[in-house]
């Protein structure tokens, strides 16, 4: 009998996942496959976000800022020097890691609310610098547009079929490697440093160092995040980065359990799904639309009460916790 | 055995996710017309109905709905009744991406109607593939001529004059009103700013001064500086704002408080002229009395006029609680719009006839408009002109100098020409006949 090492265990993993989303994707509508497209963008904004706060302990309320520079970065990429939108997508990874690391160094000394109110001032100011740059394009933003999907896919491949396709094949390649990532070496590291610098320190690791680095990775998944995100709503401008979208992955993040990246999909299902919801409930109950509007914020913030007040470590501890009582 | 429950939990919570994404059966086949049933025509609306744009748009779609209960509880549309689904975008390019591709994949509707915004509505066209899927996109609420470009979009028509047409008509009658006085231009700084910029260089007006600022940017602060910077240009320069209703509002009460006033001469473009929202944001009626801003409608508060009082009527009886003003007017105009289009397409209405309908007849369709619509199968752009009034105390726009007088002109380098177009009186109590 054969033993599987873990590493090959997780690769099989997101295999199986990948050959489960291949199959699911011929099987749903087109709304469905733009919606899944959603979600899995959703997903790796929010893994970004929980690889920075639930493993390394650094608060970011500035992601949709990074999530802007990699999505700036992919257009231009796409639009001034005419590359491959796959090219593209990974100068959207690389640029907006290097945009983290430049920003890592700078508020590597700062933690808790500093950090949280230096990152929050990027995610208010970095919008309205984009504004400053005629080649950013204004208010009306650059186009970002990956094309019609090949044609050898045949006619009825759909172009939702297509940003399903290339959302969730970019999203699982890179938690792959993020997940490889936290099992290493430098997944301890990062947990013994959230969990007491000082310990850490005096253990020898250079904790100022480690800091910058999980910041400059996780710009760079919160950068590809934003590439697909504008691949999706085919153009980037500033308004496609309002500090809500900050606190909706924060929300996801907090609803999936910061300290585990096992849920993300769960996170990113639930920012998909809450207007979902929202809409069915309110043509069930027959409500205006203005109720349609402020629905889905209540339902969000509920989300989050609740999920501080019984789940604060992710569904999946609580689950624990039954199989214990149990 | 840490990792082993932690990978069988793993496994167990993906599992769910996979099943349920599988449980979720595929849309049923697309008939041949979506949105279309023997007694019903099912539109669609994105549009911001919360957030700051939602302060002076968001009436459009309730006054586009009043306009069609009107129309069902006369008959409907050869016996099909209108039925228009809401969808709030916030003014946020994501929300309208996802919003319009909710509206055709999710509530399958016919045809979109009055889309607002620029950068909003360049995306959702793209994200919701409405070329491909040959929807109609009708009388979207932009000037931005990008939209005429009928290989880019070629199902949308939009209904307000380019912003490029209102810059060029403004150059002209600063030139023949205001001869040899300085000229201040303050425009937002993205494509319906940008339009108008290119609009006031093919009017050759000459500038002593232009401020390009992004629409979020502008701050009260920000509105200080830069009227106290206009008011060193000496005499009484003529200020065009070129932005929206919002910063419009910003930029006079920085005025007020500076009490500069009376040092220039302002004028707002038709974006941000509307002299009720302006009230609505706190501007004083001495501050509006005397602005000059361009208009392709007659006032909503002018009851002399026969489409404003036919849809006052229609608002107080469909749309209570709601005070009829320049946005009411503009929702039900398209929506007026709208119906005639529809009855041009024919009993047998599809898509294409739809858009054809349009093209063919657009241009013929009464509504309440002083400039003629321009709708052929070579333009999709619609009002092509402006008149420029005079506000005053009570927010009232009239004829600057008394007399009403509309020109005409295109997006490029064409002449400006007094118009000749006679506005097709409204169809009786109000519901088109036309086919």
């Amino acid at each position: 009998m054969f033993k599987l090492t873990p590493s090959k265990k997780r690769t099989l993993f997101f295999v199986a996942i990948g050959w489960a989303l291949l199959l699911i994707g011929d099987r749903i509508g087109e709304l469905r496959q733009y919606q899944g497209s959603f979600v899995a963008m959703y997903a790796l904004a929010i893994a970004s976000i929980i690889l920075l706060t639930g493993y390394s302990g650094q608060l970011s309320l500035g992601h949709s800022a990074l999530m802007a520079v990699g999505a700036y970065a992919g257009a231009l990429s796409i639009n001034n020097l005419h590359l491959h939108p796959a090219i593209a997508l990974v100068i959207a990874t690389f640029v907006a890691g290097v945009f983290g690391l430049l920003l890592g160094f700078g508020v590597a000394r700062l933690s808790g609310p500093y950090l949280a109110g230096t990152t929050l001032a990027l995610a208010v100011s970095l919008p309205t610098l984009a504004n400053q740059f005629p080649i950013l394009g204004g208010e009306q933003g650059v186009v970002f547009d990956v094309g019609v999907p090949p044609a050898r896919f045949g006619e009825n491949f759909s172009q939702y079929k297509w940003f399903f396709w290339i959302s969730t094949l970019a999203v699982l390649i890179m938690l792959w490697l993020i997940s490889n990532f936290v099992s290493s070496r430098y997944g301890r590291t990062f947990r013994a440093i959230r969990d007491n610098e000082t310990a850490a320190a005096l253990a020898g690791l250079n904790t100022g160092r480690l800091k910058v680095l999980a910041f400059a990775i996780s710009s760079g998944m919160a950068g590809l995040a934003g590439g697909l995100l504008v691949m999706l709503i085919s153009g980037v401008s500033p308004s496609a980065f309002p500090l809500s979208l900050s606190f909706s992955l924060l929300t996801g993040a907090v609803v999936t359990g910061v300290y585990s990246l096992r849920g993300v999909m769960l996170g990113g299902l639930v920012l998909v799904a809450i207007p979902e919801i929202a809409d069915s409930l309110v043509t069930r109950i027959g409500g205006s639309e203005g109720f349609t509007a402020t629905l889905p914020g209540f339902l969000v913030s509920a989300l989050l009460i609740l999920a501080v007040l019984f789940a604060p470590n992710g569904p999946g501890k609580l689950l624990h916790i039954f199989k214990k009582h149990s | 055995m840490i990792r082993n429950t932690r990978m069988k939990r793993f496994s167990i919570v993906s599992a769910v996710v996979a099943l349920g994404a599988m449980v979720v059966t595929a849309l049923p086949a697309q008939a041949a017309e979506p949105g279309l049933t023997s007694s019903e025509i099912k539109l669609g609306i994105s549009t911001p109905l919360t957030g700051t744009a939602a302060l002076s748009y968001g009436k459009v779609p309730g006054a586009m709905k009043a306009y069609f209960d009107f129309i069902n509880a006369n008959g409907g549309v050869y016996g099909r009744k209108i039925k228009l689904v809401v969808r709030d975008d916030k003014y946020l390019p994501t929300l309208a991406a996802t919003q319009t591709t909710n509206l055709v994949l999710k509530d399958g509707v016919f045809a979109l109607v009055a889309a607002l915004g620029t950068a909003t509505h360049s995306k959702a066209y793209a994200a919701a593939s409405l070329a491909t899927k040959k929807v109609p996109d009708l009388f979207v609420n932009t000037g931005f001529s990008g939209f005429g470009n009928q290989t880019k979009y070629p199902t949308t028509f939009t209904v307000l004059p380019s912003y490029a047409m209102e810059a060029k008509i403004i150059s002209k009658f600063v030139k023949d009103k205001f001869p040899g006085q300085a000229v201040a231009l303050v425009a937002q700084d993205d494509e319906f700013g940008v339009d108008g910029v290119n609009g006031f260089a093919a009017g050759s007006l000459t500038l002593a001064s232009k401020t390009l600022y992004p629409q979020s940017s502008m701050t009260d602060a920000r509105a200080k500086a830069l009227v106290t910077g206009l008011s060193a240009i000496p005499g009484k320069p003529v200020v065009i704002l070129f932005g929206t209703t919002d910063v419009t509002a910003l930029i006079f009460k920085a005025a007020e408080s500076l009490n500069l006033v009376s040092k220039f001469t302002w004028i707002a473009g038709s974006v941000g002229g509307d002299a009720n929202t302006l009230l609505a944001l706190g501007v004083k009626t001495t501050t509006i009395d005397g602005a000059i801003a361009a208009s392709f409608f007659p006032d909503a508060k002018d009851t002399t006029d026969e489409y404003v009082k036919e849809f006052s009527k229609i608002n107080s009886k469909y749309n209570p609680g709601v005070s009829f003003d320049n946005i009411v007017l503009q929702g039900m105009n398209s929506a007026m719009l709208t119906v005639q289009a529809l009855r041009a397409a024919g009993k047998n209405l599809t898509r294409a006839g739809l858009i054809k309908a349009i093209e063919t007849k657009g241009s013929t369709f009464a509504s309440a408009g002083l400039v003629p619509l321009n709708y052929s199968a070579t333009s999709h752009i619609g009002y092509n002109g402006y008149w420029m009034g005079q506000l005053n105390a009570k927010g009232e726009l009239k004829p600057y100098g008394g007399t009403l007088s509309v020109v005409t002109t295109d997006s490029t380098s064409g002449p400006i020409t007094p118009s000749t177009y006679m506005r097709p009186s409204i169809p009786k109590n109000g519901i088109p006949t036309n086919s």
